[in-house]
């Protein structure tokens, strides 16, 4: 309960006022007296203005009590108030200080003119006790903003109290016991007899039936109203006007009232009578119902809106809505018969997704015109189209519409492109395991061949019959296989591993091989006459290549000549006079290149360091240039000033093999990622054409270097594809490629089709070299 | 030196802004903004470079031109609008004080077309804007007609007042009171969807779609509101352009409307045009003839009548080639018509050539209709036809020239019911029975041309009266076909034999296929499937895939002749060995029919593959993206020539089997 609470609190507070005012009341009384009349007589108000009925003897003790409540603490904020606003004016206030002691000084003064609000008793010790009375906190005191405390135990938990049989004690120091728990009678007794507020509901604080009275239960009906819970309380009072509603004592203006507020408007009569003059003449209707107005808007107004037309050209970004399209044949009720879908057609068009039909009707036939039903779709459709006319960007398109046929290029016909290779008229058996290097000799009439069994063989190219074969690699194939250029001799080299041979077949007649025979011996002796160059540390620096005789037995069968390098041989490419040759060990890494003198039995390395790995090389047909062909770059050196001429970029990832035109201006390059890329070395480094017409990698590419134009790619797909690609002498005119005839024979096998190439020198015919051991002559 | 160009400051980033940005511009809302946009004829544009035109993310939006936008900003409707907007404000605000009256008077300021179908605004100035000339408003009357027609045949629902309908409805019989009276209708086709229309006014062609008079099914996800707002244009639209066409013709708009009759159904019966200066145009006389009988003398001499009037129907070619013949020498100026001779050329446009004027085409007959045919459509190109007297069942509606269906005066009577065989008996009854005004169903008056509607159609569409005798009731009806189809060279054309159209030898294609046809076209069509998969997985990594091409074919042709070569050799050795032999040689193990076709066959699939191979090798040759144009306008082409085939398939099919219909 609250009184014995600030019971509790007052005596806490006041415990040290009397002596402080004992101290210093005296010192500053008329400051303090100022202090407490101020503060007496605002307390006073408020107390009259609210609890009016509270008797009369209670208010002038509450009044006692407050008062000295307040003064301890309201001046408190109003100094804080003061420092910040007004530190000057302490000429009312006097100083911090003095303000504090005087009001703490007041209540003590008052208090002793007054009896002692206490009773003095004996405690249960027989020592002095003070007895206050309750104090009925008003609505206006500080206390009430605490939240009520019901019991005196403080913000302890309550279960604290559980075992004893009472809670907390009052402010005499007695248990406040609990109530004594009803019997059962007891609660049937007063079920009976219910209590005036009676709630059934325990309070948990006190562990009392909780009863509310009369006023309490106004307030909670209230509350639930959802009303002010205050009784009389005006939420929207009038407002009163300050200036007119309250009448001043001393008003603003001590002027006299004027005339005119006594005397009617002549202005205001004057309209009046204007109205009244115009009511009279029946002007204007006081009066006019409503309904007419509706009426009236009605009326349609009709009138030609295109009385003075012009015409406006249309403007440049306006694009006109498309028509709707109108209906064909299929739309009719009664089509004929074949554009009725058959049940195939009607259960496809049945089973697509609406969104995905073509049409989004089923042409549907009746015999007579009473049968047809509605369409459902139609407002569907006529809003979709209404959707189309105001949602649907708009864009020009041009429609190309012209005969596909014209965009078609004009070729050549294929008669005029001929002869090129169509047929595989000669099949060449005989090697074990994959051919994988085959060559055409000058004259077109013998065909060398070399492959995974290490043997070179000669065949007649025109029957298919071998006519001579040594085995050279004992364990290492035959990677390439080229006759020398030049009719007056025949001469073959093969590479083997690390050693290239110079074969004379014996083949020919005798003059021209002894011619061979002699052009190949011509060297020895050189070599060693040469001299040597020297190490740093003046060792005699290793030779790059020993050429040396390769032993009786081979020389017996015509294998006159043996080189050895460091590293195995892939590619042989001859110059076109037959004194040099070059050779490609891409593994090697500065003797990659190496440039063989026939005549001098002599072995340069023209690069001392190469940009990736050497794939092949090639002599330019009638210029001293040099093509090395790199993984990604064909690089074209002038062998006498020895410097880069240009570096050719086809743009393919692995350069397999290239050839150049006899006429020495176009290059074609094959690579592994399936690219067949036509160069113009006039035009640009970049391909003039790109041809991708097989499904693997290309082996190797060749030009048909006796006047024909055309040139040949070999795959790993087993197919040879001829292109006929005419080069024009005029420099305005770039080459016309037209691919002709895919040749189809060679077998795929281990992923490997055809490895080799080669053009006879005089016909339109081709060989080529299978991985599954044959050659094929192809005319 | 030239100021540097910035980004985003002229060009395409400038002309086009976003929905969102127009409607922040124009401070409106949505709904607001999609009535201007309608109203005024603002749609979206397709930047040509997206990426260019947006300045945010790539996602999906919807550009406008700029200057579209700019010139919305001027509109006086956007005024309305916002006060529009203020004032349901204020009357909300009202409401919520609990002052009603207030309310109320407010209320009464503001307009509720839904309502009333009356707004405050009007649209004149949008009309005039949009088509500055009344051809251009001409140009444009195809979606305002099609859509009013529609609004004119709907239930009346909250979203759709009954004022609107019943405005869409006068205007829509006004528009057609002109066509009428000016005989502009041309064509018209009755398809799956409704009634297709097509009137020629000023030059202008107009066509436009009514549906059939049912109850039009509504579903949810059409927006009432959207199609309102287009309505509300179009009404405005058709009404001056009524206006401007009937005073053309020195017609009074609006024509009188006689609430009355329309209540009876008369529809457009319940309009009456007067001329505005010469006086009332002649109208049919509503003849009301009392209950008669067919006369035997008055029947026949009706049906001489009739034979006289049938006469020019029954040889009308004849007749119209002499005619030919003796004007043939005579210089005339009308133009000429170009037929092609011999097939292969183009065919270049002609101005239409009519034979007969639309106004005569029906004038000389009364016809009558059944009550089962849709009377509506037929009275409106009966009308537009010349046709001055039409009479119908009185369950038909008010406004018939007759309701009783033994008028002597009838000449033709439209029929669409199947034909009841009646005894003899029954008929004799009829005759007896003096009081009866409908004859018995099944029952026919002498002297009378019996047709199905379909008759009407194909009459109009063709300005020729077609034969009765194939539209008689309970006859298999010619197929109906669209007069919109302009004949292109290549494509099928139902009207023409099929031989004319076929290509060389698909026919004979067609019978080796045959038997298997049906499974053919499945495979096809999975082979095509496959085929269009291939392209669109083409164009993404044709980068990697390598075009194959076949080469010449050269050896495998040679094996073609080589085993035509063995096959002669056969052949002779086993003559031989018969002499030798002496037993005659069976003649009849070698049917030249079979050998001709197979011929053919071997002939075409040489031709076929040596073209294949032409145009693949020049294929190769092009640039990748000439290439893409060609292959796509190859897929088009062959689209419609499958299309073309499949049907010409058909047709051969339905031919042999014999069951097809006349062919008018």
């Amino acid at each position: 309960m609250a009184p014995p609470t600030i019971l509790r609190k007052r005596k806490a507070a006041t415990r040290d006022v009397p002596e402080s005012s004992d101290v210093e009341s005296d010192a500053e009384f008329g400051d303090g007296l100022l202090e407490g009349i101020l503060s007496q007589s605002e307390d006073s108000e408020n107390d009259s203005a609210e609890e009016g009925s509270e008797e009369e003897e209670d208010e002038e003790e509450d009044d006692e009590e407050l008062s000295g409540l307040d003064s301890d603490e309201i001046p408190s904020d109003e100094d804080e108030e003061m420092d910040d606003e007004n530190g000057g004016l302490v000429k009312n206030n006097g100083t911090k200080a003095d303000e504090k002691d005087s009001n703490v000084a007041q209540p003590a003064a008052e208090d002793d003119e007054d009896k002692p609000n206490y009773r003095v008793t004996t405690d249960a010790n027989g020592g002095v006790r003070y007895e206050y009375d309750e104090i009925d906190p008003v609505y206006d005191s500080d206390d009430s903003d605490a939240p009520v405390t019901t019991n005196t135990i403080g913000n302890i938990p309550l279960s604290f109290y559980d075992s004893y049989p009472h809670i907390g004690y009052d402010i005499n120091g007695k248990k406040i016991m609990r109530p004594a728990k009803g019997e059962a009678l007891d609660a049937l007794l007063d079920s009976i007899e219910v209590p005036k507020g009676w709630t059934g509901l325990t309070d948990p604080a006190t562990g009392k039936p909780l009863n509310l009275s009369q006023e309490e239960l106004e307030i909670l009906r209230r509350i639930q109203a959802n009303e002010v819970p205050e009784e009389g309380y005006d939420p929207y009072p009038a407002t009163v006007e300050y200036f007119t509603g309250i009448e001043e004592v001393m008003p603003l203006s001590a002027a006299p009232e004027p005339k005119r507020r006594f005397l009617p408007s002549k202005h205001e009569a004057k309209r009046v009578m204007k109205i009244v003059r115009a009511i009279r003449e029946g002007r204007i209707l006081p009066y006019r119902p409503p309904e007419e107005r509706e009426e009236e808007e009605d009326e349609e107004v009709h009138y030609d809106i295109w009385q003075d037309e012009q015409p406006r050209p249309e403007h440049v970004m306006n694009i006109p809505a498309p028509k709707m399209a109108p209906p064909g044949y299929d739309l009719s009720y009664n089509p004929p018969p074949e554009y009725l879908p058959t049940k195939a057609e009607k259960q496809a068009w049945e089973s697509t997704d609406p969104e995905d039909r073509e049409k989004e009707y089923l042409p549907t036939g009746y015999d007579s015109l009473r049968k047809v039903p509605a369409y459902d779709r139609f407002i569907k459709e006529r809003f979709e189209r209404s959707l189309d006319l105001y949602l649907a960007p708009r864009v020009r398109k041009n429609r190309l519409n012209i005969d596909p046929a014209s965009l078609l290029p004009k070729l050549p016909r294929p008669e005029e492109l001929k002869p090129f290779p169509t047929v595989c008229s000669t099949l060449f058996r005989g090697h074990e395991g994959r051919v994988r290097s085959l060559a055409l000799d000058p004259s077109g009439t013998w065909l060398a061949s070399g492959g995974d069994d290490g043997t070179v063989r000669v065949w007649e190219a025109s029957t298919g019959r071998q006519i001579w074969s040594a085995k050279i690699g004992d364990e290492d194939a035959v990677d390439a296989v080229r006759w020398r250029p030049g009719r007056e001799a025949v001469i073959l080299s093969a590479a083997a591993g690390e050693d290239i041979y110079l074969i004379v077949p014996p083949i020919m007649d005798p003059e021209t091989e002894t011619i061979s025979r002699e052009l190949v011996d011509a060297g020895f002796g050189y070599a060693t006459n040469a001299t040597q160059p020297l190490t740093a540390n003046g060792q005699r620096k290793d030779p790059v290549a020993k050429w040396a005789r390769p032993g009786s037995r081979l020389e017996d069968e015509g294998v006159l000549l043996k080189i050895t390098v460091r590293t195995t041989v892939k590619v042989i490419s001859w110059h076109r006079r037959g004194d040099f040759f070059s050779t490609v060990s891409p593994t090697a890494q500065r003797s990659a290149v190496a440039i063989h003198t026939l005549s001098k039995h002599l072995t340069q390395i023209p690069f001392r360091r190469l940009p990736g790995l050497p794939q092949t090389v090639q002599f330019h047909p009638s210029r001293p240039l040099f093509f090395v062909a790199t993984q990604r770059t064909i690089r074209s050196y002038d062998l006498q000033k020895q410097e880069l001429v240009k570096i050719i970029q086809p743009g393919a990832r692995w350069i397999s093999s290239f050839d150049i035109h006899p006429g020495g201006d176009n290059l074609i390059v094959g690579s592994y990622d399936r690219r067949l890329l036509w160069h113009d070395l006039d035009l640009s480094t970049r391909p003039y054409k790109t041809m991708r017409f097989h499904q693997k990698a290309i082996r190797a590419v060749k030009y048909h270097k006796g006047g024909f134009p055309l040139f040949a790619d070999a795959s790993d797909d087993g197919s040879l594809q001829i292109f006929h690609g005419k080069v024009v002498g005029d420099m305005m005119e770039n080459a016309t490629i037209v691919p002709v005839k895919v040749l189809k024979g060679h077998k795929v096998k281990n992923a490997l089709g055809v490895m080799d190439i080669d053009w006879h020198p005089r016909e339109p015919w081709c060989v080529s070299a299978g991985a599954d051991g044959t050659c094929r002559l192809w005319m | 030196m030239a100021r540097i160009k910035k980004k985003g400051e002229s060009g395409q980033a400038k002309n086009f802004i976003t929905r969102t940005q127009a409607v922040r511009k124009l401070q409106v809302s949505l709904p607001d903004f999609r009535k201007l946009c309608i109203w005024k004829g603002i749609y979206p544009r397709e930047p040509r470079n997206k990426k260019k035109a947006s300045k945010t993310s790539n996602a999906a939006t919807t550009f406008y031109y700029t200057k579209d936008i700019q010139y919305l900003l001027h509109e006086p409707l956007l005024k309305k609008f916002r006060e529009q907007k203020a004032l349901e404000k204020k009357i909300s605000k009202a409401l919520g004080r609990g002052d009603a009256h207030d309310a109320q008077r407010l209320e009464r300021n503001a307009s509720r077309p839904e309502k009333t179908g009356k707004t405050k605004y009007t649209l004149d100035h949008v009309i005039r804007e949009r088509y500055p000339t009344f051809i251009d408003a001409l140009r444009d009357l195809d979606d305002c007609l099609s859509m009013l027609f529609l609004f004119a045949n709907l239930p009346s629902t909250p979203t759709v007042p009954a004022k609107m309908i019943a405005r869409c409805e006068r205007l829509c019989l006004e528009f057609q009171h002109y066509l009428i009276v000016s005989n502009s209708l041309r064509k018209s086709f009755l398809s799956i969807k409704g009634i297709y229309y097509q009137a020629t006014i000023q030059g202008q062609d107009i066509l436009w779609l009514v549906p059939y008079r049912f109850n039009q099914r509504v579903t949810g996800d059409v927006d009432f509101r959207i199609m309102g707002t287009f309505v509300e244009f179009y009404q405005t639209l058709l009404g001056f352009v009524n206006f401007r066409l009937y005073t053309s013709i020195g017609l009074v708009y609006p024509p009188k409307f006689d609430k009355n009759r329309d209540d009876q159904g008369a529809e457009l019966g319940a309009f009456s045009l007067e001329a505005n200066g010469v006086g009332i145009i002649e109208q049919p006389k509503q003849i009301t003839n009392g209950p008669s009988k067919p006369d035997p003398k008055l029947q026949a001499e009706i049906d001489k009548l009739m034979l006289q009037l049938n006469e020019p129907e029954k040889e009308p070619a004849a007749e119209q080639t002499v005619a030919n013949d003796e004007e043939e020498e005579q210089p005339t100026d009308t133009i000429d018509k170009f037929e092609p001779v011999a097939p292969g050329g183009d065919i270049l446009p002609q101005p239409s050539y009519s034979a007969t004027d639309p106004s005569t085409l029906f004038s000389n007959f009364t016809f009558f209709l059944s009550r089962e045919t849709p009377r509506q459509p037929i009275e409106f190109i009966l009308r537009a036809f010349g046709c001055k007297r039409i009479g119908w069942d009185a369950v038909l509606g008010d406004g018939a020239y007759t309701h009783n269906e033994l008028d002597p005066s009838i000449t033709h009577q439209i029929v669409d019911r199947p034909p009841i065989q009646v005894d003899a008996e029954s008929e004799k009854e009829v005759e007896d029975n003096q009081t009866a005004q409908r004859l018995k169903p099944g029952s026919r008056v002498p002297g009378r041309i019996y047709v199905q509607p379909q008759w009407i159609w194909d009459s109009v569409n063709d300005e020729e009266l077609k034969r009765p005798d194939l539209y008689a009731p309970g006859a298999q009806l010619p197929p109906h076909l669209s007069p919109f189809v302009k004949k292109v060279r290549g494509q099928y054309d139902p009207s023409a034999p099929l031989n004319e159209q076929e290509r060389e030898g698909e026919e004979l294609e067609a019978d080796i296929q045959e038997p298997k046809l049906l499974t053919e076209m499945e495979v096809d069509a999975t082979a095509e499937g496959m085929d269009v998969a291939g392209s669109e997985d083409e164009s993404g990594a044709s980068d990697e895939e390598a075009d194959n091409f076949a080469g010449f074919s050269d050896a495998e042709e040679e094996e073609e002749e080589e085993d035509e070569a063995t096959a002669a050799a056969k052949q002779r050795q086993r003559e031989l060995e018969a002499e030798l032999s002496g037993v005659a040689l069976k003649e009849n193990d070698v049917d030249p029919r079979a050998k001709a076709k197979a011929d053919a066959r071997k002939k075409a699939a040489k031709k076929a593959k040596e073209e294949e191979e032409e145009l693949e090798r020049a294929k190769m040759m092009m640039s990748r993206k000439k290439r893409k144009i060609l292959e796509k306008m190859v897929y088009s082409n062959k689209k419609k020539d499958a299309e073309a085939e499949t049907l010409r398939a058909k047709r051969r099919k339905i031919e042999k089997s014999g069951k097809a219909a006349p062919r008018a």
